[in-house]
């Protein structure tokens, strides 16, 4: 294990790294080879569905299940009341619950949002189970809905009654001297209220579980799309009352996450439950689209209120002082992590060292939320972007202008944010340069005096963002100073198989990041040999032994904790090679050289003809090996490392320390036109400039930026998770949702830079999440061009409708929402 | 997804008659669009089925009603909970008489609150549905108070 990036690292362009090279899981996927949960027929495997509820919140006060029961095909009926007395209540991350919030893979006593899994039919077919569902009969009486995230705090309805309020989680975060920075300021703006939507991801494929209770052995084999297995088990194995080697997690392909399969640990429990009622059949559970949109999670909603920005004379942020309130839904599973998470870019990409937030967490009769791209980063950085955008234009600073004077400059990178987080790298002017040149900025500022002219909203907005990556589990500490979480590891396997063939073991779960085409880069930078020679497995097995309580995919890590881990097991593996080569060769190791020679990869000895290739090697250590001296017992081909991000543990009482590694960063530059008469908005002209620092693969970094790009572009002017007063969620279909599809997409202008990081072995920062750098975007071109109709761009979502409904209130004389104290 | 709707019309028929037509259910109940067949529990509790069909979700509702007032011959008020695919459905309707010279002001009051999936698949069509709906079961009502 070390701390430290292995010694002979391969930073910048190399031969294979930084290469463009296709995605080679590419032909498997697209050609229908993939091997998906749903895929796989276990042989006696029987499915599962649910009965959930119609209601947000209500008491349950009668369940029949006779009919669904002797309905044909069925196996087992399992109610909530039989779940809860088989299991125990999800561990909770919060502190001080203490049963208050029990949280049971399925709803009893009362249901809490709609959707909330009641009953559990499992039956021959899936067709079957449907049936049998409908003839579940179960009576309610409704409670007054908690819909409302603000009105929660207040509300006498209360979820979780013993917990007393609706409130999980509150604190203070102050930092530097505020009170000072707003009694200097030259202006004051005050923001009554801005307020971040709730949206979702629409991974092509749903939630999936197959789990099979080996009762003769007393394990449980989950074949999922859980996208965090190593958390997962934490969760199932107070749960279920088993040992963590009892469970074993599989997840393989998985047709994208976003983060929100990393909550799906309670169907998997419910399908585990199931599997051994009936002996210990496979249990398979498919989510469809609707109940993935209804029940699975959504991103966190939060709302800024009472906002107040110090600026100087010269436009320059000071201080931000401000009362968040997030809205995580029924449940918090994932949370409160995320009332933590958010500090991670705390002054995002400014320069302000003056900050205090009063921080509430609250819970809501809405589907519970997840870790959604972006997670609790984007809202906070759309706050920001908002107070520097709306400040801007209230006192007639160009926007470009006015993040340029408040910008961290180039020169100031490692920066220490004001809650000692430490920015790596990065150049925002740069990139604000390259996204202006791309966009042709000075003829669409051209164009737009000739709109206005004509009458025409047309606005350019910029949005800067940050992608915070491979995050220090230690920030749980402050949340909850009792939590056993810190710091952040990834365990990758490389070896030399019998035959000498090169194999990659990375326990990462990959969802279509390339993760098998980058370690195959990597590997082989390190051994001189091309790519295609290097057998990469992915997906996570815990019977590998390749992961550590870290191992997932999220928080945009894989290129910098799984490409280290990856890294630091090619290296050893090659001086076991090298030892091995030197010994059958006769030569002195700093004599070879690595690469591939006609009988395959092979060692020589340089400016000879001496050489040995991998299957001569491998022979020597797994087959031959009675040859071998003595000091060569230790040698296995078989090299695990285990990379150990350089964090500490955070000071919980001052809510101080670096939480995250790497910071990639995202500018882009948006030109929207609204409709005079429809009120829709249409992009004109898109510019995206990344910056995440060394690319590994660009043609990879290009694809993630499409599509972070597109879902956020989706989130701001298209989707949205939206709930009636009764808490009926109103978007639970595609057709109601209207996820973004290539056809809604404008063309992109895409460019990077790269600012390596010097705290990841190979100058990379972890990307792929995008910061949601078009929601930003998208709002300050919206303001752009409504500011002079008296609109202040208050939400995050922006269909035509909602554009109409501000132009209104605007033109109605209401009061914009915005106040600014001049003072001197 | 709530909806109410309101209205009145005038009968040419005492507001006794009318109230005992209102307060019997098996004479309201076959009034009610796509209305399949009624069982009745006691004197004021009943469940009825009705044909429903949304866009491509289509099926029986089974709802429980009851009637809840019975003022004769002022008020009439009856309220209801079913289930369909994809959803719940809460409904009331309530009558008020008056005596005019011509017979009889009825003012009519119907709540419905949807829940469930159905809310969110039919969520467009379903305001608009009830809207027609209730249009019939006002048509129906007047036509057979004329005839009754």
């Amino acid at each position: 294990m070390s701390t430290q990036p292995p010694s002979s690292g391969t930073t910048g362009k190399g031969r294979w790294v930084g290469q463009p090279l296709r995605r080679r899981e590419e032909s498997r996927l697209v050609r229908g080879h993939g091997l998906f949960v749903d895929d796989y027929k276990l042989a006696g495997m029987v499915h599962l569905q649910f009965v959930r509820s119609p209601y947000a919140h209500a008491r349950i006060t009668h369940v029949d299940t006779s009919a669904a029961a002797a309905s044909p095909g069925v196996l087992c009926v399992l109610t909530g009341e039989q779940v809860a007395a088989r299991v125990n209540p999800f561990i909770e991350i919060g502190p001080g619950c203490d049963g208050k919030i029990v949280d049971l893979p399925m709803a009893v006593g009362k249901v809490r949002y709609q959707g909330e899994p009641v009953v559990a039919i499992v039956a021959e077919t899936a067709a079957d189970a449907a049936d049998a569902a409908d003839l579940v009969e179960v009576d309610y009486e409704p409670l007054e809905p908690v819909i409302d995230g603000e009105a929660a705090a207040t509300s006498k309805s209360l979820l979780h009654e013993p917990l007393g309020s609706n409130v999980n989680w509150h604190s203070q975060f102050e930092y530097g001297e505020v009170d000072a920075a707003f009694r200097d300021a030259a202006y004051v703006v005050h923001i009554p209220r801005l307020h971040f939507h709730r949206f979702s991801s629409t991974p092509l494929e749903t939630n999936v579980v197959i789990a099979t209770w080996n009762l003769k052995e007393d394990t449980i084999h989950f074949l999922s799309t859980n996208s965090f297995p190593a958390f997962a088990v934490q969760f199932l194995s107070p749960a279920l009352g088993v040992r963590i080697d009892q469970l074993h997690m599989e997840s393989w392909d998985i047709g994208g996450g976003f983060g929100i399969k990393i909550t799906s640990y309670p169907q998997m429990a419910v399908c585990a439950l199931a599997s051994k009622q009936l002996g210990g059949r496979p249990v398979k559970w498919v989510e469809t689209r609707t109940e993935h949109m209804l029940a699975s999670a959504h991103g966190n909603e939060r709302t800024f209120l009472d906002t107040r920005v110090a600026l100087d004379k010269n436009g320059v942020i000071t201080a931000i002082d401000s009362r968040h309130i997030d809205d995580c839904g029924a449940y918090p599973r994932y949370e409160p992590l995320g009332c933590i998470i958010w500090a991670q870019v705390l002054p995002a990409c400014y320069r302000f060292r003056n900050f205090r937030v009063d921080f509430s967490q609250v819970v809501t009769n809405k589907c519970p939320v997840g870790p959604n791209r972006g997670y609790s980063r984007m809202q906070h950085l759309w706050f920001i972007e908002r107070c520097l955008d709306i400040c801007g234009h209230e006192l007639g600073i160009p926007t470009d202008e006015m993040r340029l004077r408040n910008y961290i400059r180039p020169d100031e990178f490692p920066y220490t944010t004001p809650n000692g987080c430490v920015y790596d790298s990065g150049n925002y002017p740069k990139m604000l340069e390259l996204a202006k040149r791309l966009v042709n900025w000075d003829e669409w500022k051209k164009n737009q005096q000739i709109a206005r002219a004509e009458g025409r909203w047309l606005g350019i907005g910029i949005g800067t963002t940050l992608d915070s990556g491979t995050n220090n589990f230690g920030q749980a500490r402050i949340v909850n100073a009792h939590a056993p979480y810190s710091g952040q590891s990834k365990a990758a396997i490389v070896k030399l198989d019998i035959y000498g063939e090169v194999v990659v073991f990375m326990g990462s779960v990959p969802q279509g990041q390339g993760h098998e085409t980058v370690a195959a880069q990597v590997v082989a930078e390190v051994l001189n040999i091309p790519p295609e020679m290097i057998a990469v497995k992915p997906g996570f097995d815990s019977l590998q032994n390749v992961y550590t309580g870290h191992t997932g995919t999220y928080a945009s890590q894989f290129a910098v904790t799984g490409l280290s881990a990856i890294h630091g097991a090619a290296e050893k593996l090659r001086a076991e090679l090298e030892r091995l080569a030197a010994f059958a060769l006769k030569a002195e190791r700093a004599q070879l050289e690595f690469g591939a020679g006609k009988m395959g990869p092979e060692v020589r000895v340089r400016g000879t003809e001496k050489s040995i290739n991998y299957w001569a090697l491998a022979n020597l250590v797994n087959v031959n090996n009675a040859e071998l001296p003595q000091s060569m017992e230790d040698i296995t081909l078989n090299c695990r490392y285990l990379y150990k991000a350089p964090f500490t543990v955070p000071d919980v009482e001052k809510k101080y320390g670096n939480l995250t590694l790497t910071y990639a960063s995202q500018l882009h530059i948006a030109v929207i036109e609204v409709d005079r008469e429809t009120f829709q908005p249409k992009i004109l002209a898109y510019a995206a400039v990344d910056d995440c620092g060394t690319q590994i693969n660009p043609r990879i970094v290009a694809g993630q930026m499409h599509g972070a790009t597109a879902h956020g572009i989706g989130a701001a002017i298209m989707e949205t998770c939206e709930y009636s007063p009764e808490g009926n969620m109103l978007t639970a279909t595609f057709s109601d949702y209207t996820p973004i599809t290539a056809v809604n997409m404008p063309e992109l202008l895409c460019g990077d830079i790269e600012s390596p990081s010097p705290f990841s072995y190979n100058g990379a920062k972890g990307m792929g999440e995008g910061g949601a750098a078009p929601v930003h975007t998208v709002c300050a071109a919206l303001q752009d061009a409504l500011f002079s109709t008296g609109v202040l761009i208050r939400d995050s979502f922006h269909t035509g409708d909602r554009i109409f409904e501000a132009v209104r209130r605007a033109e109605s004389g209401a009061d914009r929402g915005v106040r600014v104290e001049r003072r001197g | 997804m709530g909806f109410t709707f309101q209205g009145d019309f005038v009968v040419k028929r005492k507001p006794e008659e009318v109230f005992d037509f209102l307060s019997d259910p098996s004479r309201f109940c076959p009034l009610l669009p796509d209305f399949e067949k009624m069982t009745a529990t006691d004197a004021s509790h009943f469940t009825v089925s009705l044909k429903v069909g949304i866009a491509h979700i289509r099926g029986t509702a089974t709802v429980k009603m009851a009637l809840e007032e019975a003022e004769r011959p002022r008020s009439a008020r009856y309220s209801g909970k079913g289930s369909v695919a994809g959803g719940t459905v809460e409904i009331g309707s309530g009558f008020e008489l008056d005596a005019v010279p011509e017979g009889t002001r009825v003012r009519w009051r119907g709540t419905g609150q949807v829940f469930g999936q159905l809310a969110s698949l039919a969520g467009g069509l379903l305001e608009p549905l009830a809207r027609k709906n209730v249009q019939r079961l006002i048509d129906s009502l007047q036509t057979a108070l004329a005839q009754a």
